[in-house]
């Protein structure tokens, strides 16, 4: 007898609250970006950059054995934290990671709105936060595993080819520094990227939109800084901002001379109206089709 | 037989515009359905009931939980079926149910097991893998009673269930919809504009205008459909007159400007009626043969024609 000849049956088991609400939204996030080809184009491609600073630890421990190579240029591949903060804050990795926003975020938000499946998960007990944790910690997987991750391997590999810890003792700051940098690169990203994936119903628009605020403001901040040569024009500049707080973070000099604070605060701003939009998009679907 | 949703003088305002004007609902276990034109606070009543939305006054109660405070287990054991397309553009169907099995609360495995077994069910066993973007509107309306059932809901609302069907797809949905509400100690909400398929499938009507209950009751007391239904405006004593009615089995209500409305069961005689009135000595000053279907309940209930 087949399942529609028996007629509908009961599910014997229980339904229970779960600890963690949001992880199938995450994991169904991640399992979507993959399933497109320029997503793991752009994802792969966007660890050059760890590769090669991977390379350049080894290298800096082996040094005599790569004079050949490195012709006397042996101070770029210090390991200290000058070479930590070129590594987050250099703009290809920032570029890729847009990237990424743009390729796997960007559809997070505009087309459950699109496609009406928002109702679907409010339906389901869940509350608001769960879901946007859910969309969020997609972000934060790619994120991660583009700063965090690769800035702890590079402290391990350095131990591991040094056979010592005295890179620590000299600095037994920087793994914090990481996380805490980590964090607010991918704080920020997160509440930008799911702000902009709730203004549209349309990814591609989205898409543009994530692509364009990022580099206008770059763009802008150019235009401003040649024109009338301050440099708090810096602020305007999304990229400068993270920038800066990679220089505050890993104790460097920052690339301009705004205090670190401003472009905190700025990010933070950001974050804020993010959470703002987010809470009455949310709602605003719920309440009116 | 139990209450499954309880509501008092329930008061929603979008903004200036009252959308629901103090509901007072006791719905009781089977099929139910929720009629009203647009406009008339459907929409809203479902969203109060799925918490959604926070009713501005009034409390309320869904299979026994309170709508105000314990929204999670309400969602938990409530399936919904949306009026809207729904998917989620690069699954398949038994990814989707299943996805929304395990967002109900079921464990990862029996929600992928369960989600196999109502998309049988459901029709969609052949089509299962397909991606849900190349469905047609007939299965995406399947899919979303597939996904609604997926956890084994208490109570199921389902929002214009057969809207975008053709006949025999809205035939074959309705049987499914009778087959969980009648057999399956399901209880059902139906809300939808064609009468006929609520007729079908549920046997307790609630008719909304206006943001207030207008009908409610049983479709079978409500239509009197063995009853002949005239409007009726006397002369002299009706006390008499209406006990006579009673006598011979007619149901009899006392309306607005003395107007009586007489349902009179089919065996019997108009005649039956006149004899009465002379036995009761009053004059019949206004005779006429009233609503006897769903239709004539339901215009007469929101007050268009």
């Amino acid at each position: 007898m087949t399942v529609r000849e028996k007629g509908y049956t009961h599910w014997d088991g229980e339904l229970k609250p779960t600890r963690h609400p949001w992880w199938p939204i995450t994991r169904l996030g991640v399992k979507l970006a993959f399933k497109k080809k320029y997503f793991k184009f752009i994802y792969f491609g966007a660890f050059v950059p760890a590769f090669a600073f991977l390379v350049g630890i080894y290298i800096s421990e082996r040094i005599e054995d790569f004079q050949w190579m490195v012709r006397g240029s042996t101070k770029i591949l210090e390991v200290n934290p000058r070479f930590f903060n070129y590594y987050f804050s250099n703009d290809f990795l920032l570029f890729m990671m847009v990237m990424i926003l743009l390729a796997s975020g960007a559809g997070l938000i505009s087309d459950d709105l699109k496609y009406n499946s928002l109702q679907l998960y409010l339906a389901r007990p869940l509350q608001k936060k769960d879901y946007l944790v859910g969309k969020a910690a997609v972000l934060v997987f790619f994120l991660f595993s583009l700063t965090i991750l690769p800035g702890l391997v590079f402290i391990v590999f350095k131990l591991l080819f040094a056979g010592n810890f005295s890179f620590l003792s000299s600095y037994p700051w920087l793994p914090l520094a990481v996380v805490g940098y980590s964090l607010v690169v991918t704080a920020f990203f997160c509440f930008y990227t799911l702000l902009l994936s709730s203004l549209s119903k349309n990814k591609r628009y989205v898409s543009i939109l994530i692509f364009a605020v990022y580099l206008f403001s770059d763009i802008l901040h150019g235009f401003f800084y040649e024109n009338f040569k301050q440099p708090a024009f810096a602020l305007i500049s999304l990229k400068a901002n993270l920038q800066q707080m990679g220089a505050f973070f890993f104790r460097q000099k920052p690339a301009y001379p705004v205090a670190w604070y401003l472009s905190l605060l700025i990010l933070i701003v950001i974050c804020l109206v993010a959470a703002i939009v987010l809470r009455r998009k949310i709602k605003g679907v719920e309440v009116v089709k | 037989m139990g209450t499954i949703v309880s509501l008092k003088n329930i008061h929603f305002s979008y903004g200036r515009v009252q959308a629901l004007g103090g509901i007072d609902l006791d719905l009781a276990e089977g099929a139910t359905g929720l009629l009203g034109p647009n406009g008339a606070g459907k929409s809203t009543l479902l969203r109060i009931l799925l918490g959604f939305l926070a009713p501005q006054r009034g409390e309320g109660r869904v299979l026994n939980y309170d709508i105000r405070l314990e929204l999670p287990q309400i969602r938990r054991y409530v399936g919904y079926m949306p009026e809207d397309d729904c998917l989620i553009p690069g699954m398949d169907a038994v990814t989707f149910t299943a996805y929304f099995g395990e967002l109900s609360g079921m464990p990862r495995q029996e929600a992928m097991k369960r989600a196999h077994d109502v998309l049988f069910y459901a029709g969609l066993g052949e089509s299962r893998y397909r991606l849900l973007e190349t469905y047609s509107a007939g299965m995406k309306q399947r899919l979303k009673l597939a996904q609604a059932i997926v956890h084994d809901p208490k109570l199921l609302f389902l929002d214009e269930p057969t809207s975008n069907l053709d006949p025999q797809g809205r035939q074959e949905i309705l049987e499914l919809i009778k087959d969980i509400s009648s057999r399956k100690d399901i209880q059902v909400l139906i809300c939808s504009h064609i009468l006929s398929d609520i007729e079908s499938v549920c046997s307790y009507v609630v008719i909304l205008n206006k943001g207030r209950v207008a009908a409610q009751g049983r479709i079978s007391e409500l239509k009197q459909l063995k009853f002949r239904l005239y409007e009726v405006k006397i002369k002299g004593e009706a006390e008499g007159f209406i006990d006579r009615l009673k006598n011979i089995g007619c149901r009899v209500d006392e309306a607005e400007d003395k107007l009586l409305k007489v349902y009179m069961p089919a065996e019997r005689e108009i005649s039956d009626f006149f004899r009465l009135a002379v036995e009761a000595n009053v004059q019949i000053r206004h005779f006429v043969r009233s609503q006897t279907t769903l239709e004539d309940l339901f215009a007469k209930a929101v007050g268009v024609d």
